[in-house]
């Protein structure tokens, strides 16, 4: 199989999604003729025509808002955000709107809203959100980030297969650095499940998206030392898959959660609470949150470099954790 | 407090005391329309009562003197056309085949579909059954980009149909009602937009709201027509929005409809309407849309007194029928609010 990297994989799943059900059309900023900001819909004008592949304003609650509107008349759109976050200019219709409506009418959305999120890039403080917290606490909407390029293929097809909106957020980081083998033949990854990316009886880390990376290679050197680490890649932030976490906390017995967006508020907070009910009789260690810092996403790379969780960090947590 | 001056009232060239059709009109069809915009002032007028007896709980919004729009623009639509109001449409609702007892039973809190306990009476959606699109809450002009998306789906599937999304002054302020009509424009989508100009957005008035006479006057933004016009008048409304809406259906694009009315009663019923002046509420009530209607269909309408206060009467009757049905449903059990939160 070739090596196809995580950018084209989403592209892939979209182009394979768009020719076998022509309920499915892509709607965003510069996606048409330019091929996206990063490129994710190069090609995809020329192949499904301006009627699929729409070009829109400066405008993300039209794009949400039309999104929303087709997809109650059973269209499938795929709204691209040229950066996620820009979501903030749509969190109104998002939330407030799409989110609620099954539970107010039973008036499904199938939606999916897509875009790049995270740093690494020195994209500064509008180019690098991960904003999955604001939409963790929205009931009716479903979270995914993928760390893999096969991930990225099947989740984007499962999502855009799902009945209901999903925010479907893109590491900027991994376009281009990440590549899998991707199978040419029809996948899907199911929405909910995570997936053990390295077993090991030690240490438990939940993380997702660019942060899975990070974790494995802390993971690699901690291994020349004897240190197993299990590293847990959630895939959906919402619903969460706690079985899977739960599991590996009742074998390693002690657990970092590791996440890229900022620390106070986070998606980690939400898991270490839960791990503290659900699984305290299994922990020998108290849970540990590493995160950003409670700052806008500095722009210069020493800024950046501060400001994310590094491989020395998780080392230094694991090390605390395994003394503890 | 500043009021609205006389002057700001009503252009005298919209105004009117009688109204007529200058369309042939059967019996039947001038019958259905007067009942459909009683119905919705008598169901109204027991909403208030309800309200006020502690019966709905949080709050309750009425339509009262905007009978004449919904129905009017709603009377001119194919059934798979689709269009979206808050209960200020009440009569549109009606219009289409949804029953007052259902409605009340919303208002309640009743376990009835499509709600099932989970959503005030002031918003109703049903595609399947009633071609009635959701309505949003929050930006107040949220539906404007969604309806350009059912719009935008018309036109993928080469659908000869139109949305038809009524609003109020108050709605065409926030952003989202610029983007959506921005975005429709530029695909020239089977949007049409109808603005019930109510003098006010809760308690502010429109010279308060928008630096032009008209919310019509911002429709050269988005290179699209528009057209003002007196609202309580059923005849008025349908000349004018039959104009907009063959326009959207045969490809053109948006148009935007400003239709000059007045809320009779409070922005909701906890609002007494302190800040409206004696003499606009006065004005307004000499052009009532039921007052006009039931005057035109006594005199040349040539229904008389008798019909008139015939069908008054029935309405009555089914919304009281309505209250008994409505109090007799369930409550939704308390298991299921977990419930329907995704696609089982």
């Amino acid at each position: 199989m070739a090596k196809t990297t995580y950018l084209e994989a989403i592209r892939q799943g979209l182009a394979e999604e768009m020719a076998s059900d022509d309920r499915v059309y892509a709607i965003g900023e510069d996606i048409g003729l330019y091929g996206g900001a990063f490129k994710v819909t190069e090609g995809l004008l020329n192949r499904f025509g301006a009627e699929r592949v729409i070009d829109t304003p400066v405008s993300e609650t039209a794009i949400i808002g039309a999104a929303i509107g087709s997809a109650y008349l059973g269209m499938r759109p795929v709204a691209e955000l040229q950066f996620i976050d820009f979501v903030a200019c749509c969190f109104n219709i998002l939330t407030n709107f799409a989110a609620k409506s099954r539970y107010r009418w039973g008036a499904g959305v199938p939606l999916v809203v897509r875009g790049p999120c995270g740093g690494g890039v020195s994209g500064g403080p509008f180019h690098s959100a991960n904003p999955e917290a604001h939409f963790l606490h929205t009931p009716g909407l479903k979270i995914v980030e993928p760390s893999t390029a096969y991930d990225a293929k099947g989740l984007i097809k499962a999502a855009i297969r799902d009945d209901d909106p999903v925010l479907f957020l893109e590491h900027k980081l991994l376009y281009r650095r990440v590549q899998d083998e991707v199978p040419e033949e029809d996948y899907v990854v199911p929405l909910g499940q995570a997936v053990v990316r390295r077993p090991g009886d030690d240490v438990t880390i939940v993380t997702f998206g660019a942060m899975t990376h990070t974790a494995l290679d802390a993971a690699n050197q901690l291994a020349e030392r004897d240190v197993a680490i299990e590293v847990i890649d959630l895939r959906t932030l919402s619903p969460l898959d706690y079985e899977t976490i739960l599991q590996s906390v009742a074998k390693t017995n002690k657990v970092i959660v590791l996440h890229e967006a900022q620390r106070t508020g986070g998606i980690g907070a939400e898991i270490a609470a839960a791990i503290a009910e659900r699984g305290f009789e299994h922990l020998d260690a108290p849970p540990v949150r590493l995160a950003s810092l409670d700052t806008p996403v500095p722009y210069s790379p020493a800024l950046e470099a501060a400001f994310r969780p590094s491989v020395e960090q998780i080392v230094a947590a694991v090390e605390h954790l395994v003394e503890y | 407090m500043q009021k609205l001056k006389p002057a700001r009232f009503l252009d005298p060239a919209l105004d009117r005391t009688s109204i007529a059709p200058n369309e042939t009109l059967s019996h039947d069809q001038l019958i259905t329309w007067y009942r459909t915009m009683r119905l919705a002032r008598a169901c109204d007028k027991k909403l208030g009562a309800l309200y006020r007896q502690g019966k709905i709980v949080g709050a309750v919004y009425l339509a009262t003197g905007q009978e004449a729009i919904c129905t009017g623009v709603v009377s001119l639509l194919e059934r798979n056309d689709y269009f979206s109001t808050v209960a200020r449409g009440l009569a549109g609702w009606f219009l289409r085949g949804v029953e007052p007892r259902h409605v009340i039973a919303r208002w309640l809190g009743r376990d009835v579909p499509p709600s099932h306990g989970r959503e005030l009476g002031l918003f109703f959606a049903d595609i399947e059954h009633y071609g009635i699109a959701p309505y949003h809450n929050g930006s107040m002009a949220s539906w404007i980009p969604s309806g350009a998306g059912f719009a935008l789906a018309f036109k993928i599937r080469k659908q000869p149909r139109v949305y038809v999304a009524f609003t109020g002054d108050g709605a065409t302020s926030p952003g989202d009602f610029y983007e959506g009509l921005n975005f429709a424009a530029i695909h020239k989508l089977a949007l049409v937009v109808i603005v019930e100009n109510n003098c006010f957005a809760y308690s502010t008035s429109t010279d308060k709201q928008m630096p032009v006479e008209n919310v019509a006057d911002r429709a050269p933004a988005f290179n699209i027509p528009s057209e003002v016009a007196f609202g309580n008048d059923i005849f008025e409304v349908r000349r004018v929005a039959k104009r907009a809406i063959d326009h959207a259906r045969a490809g053109n694009g948006p148009y935007l409809v400003e239709f000059k009315t007045f809320r009779a009663s409070g922005h909701g019923e906890h609002d007494d309407m302190g800040y409206v002046d004696a003499d606009l509420r006065e004005f307004w009530e000499q052009r009532d849309p039921l007052r006009l209607f039931a005057e035109y269909l006594d005199g040349p309408g040539g229904l008389g007194e008798t019909a008139v206060k015939a069908i008054d009467d029935e309405c009555t009757q089914v919304i009281e029928d309505a209250v008994v049905w409505a109090e007799a449903q369930p409550e939704a059990s308390p298991d299921t609010v977990g419930d329907r939160l995704f696609a089982p």
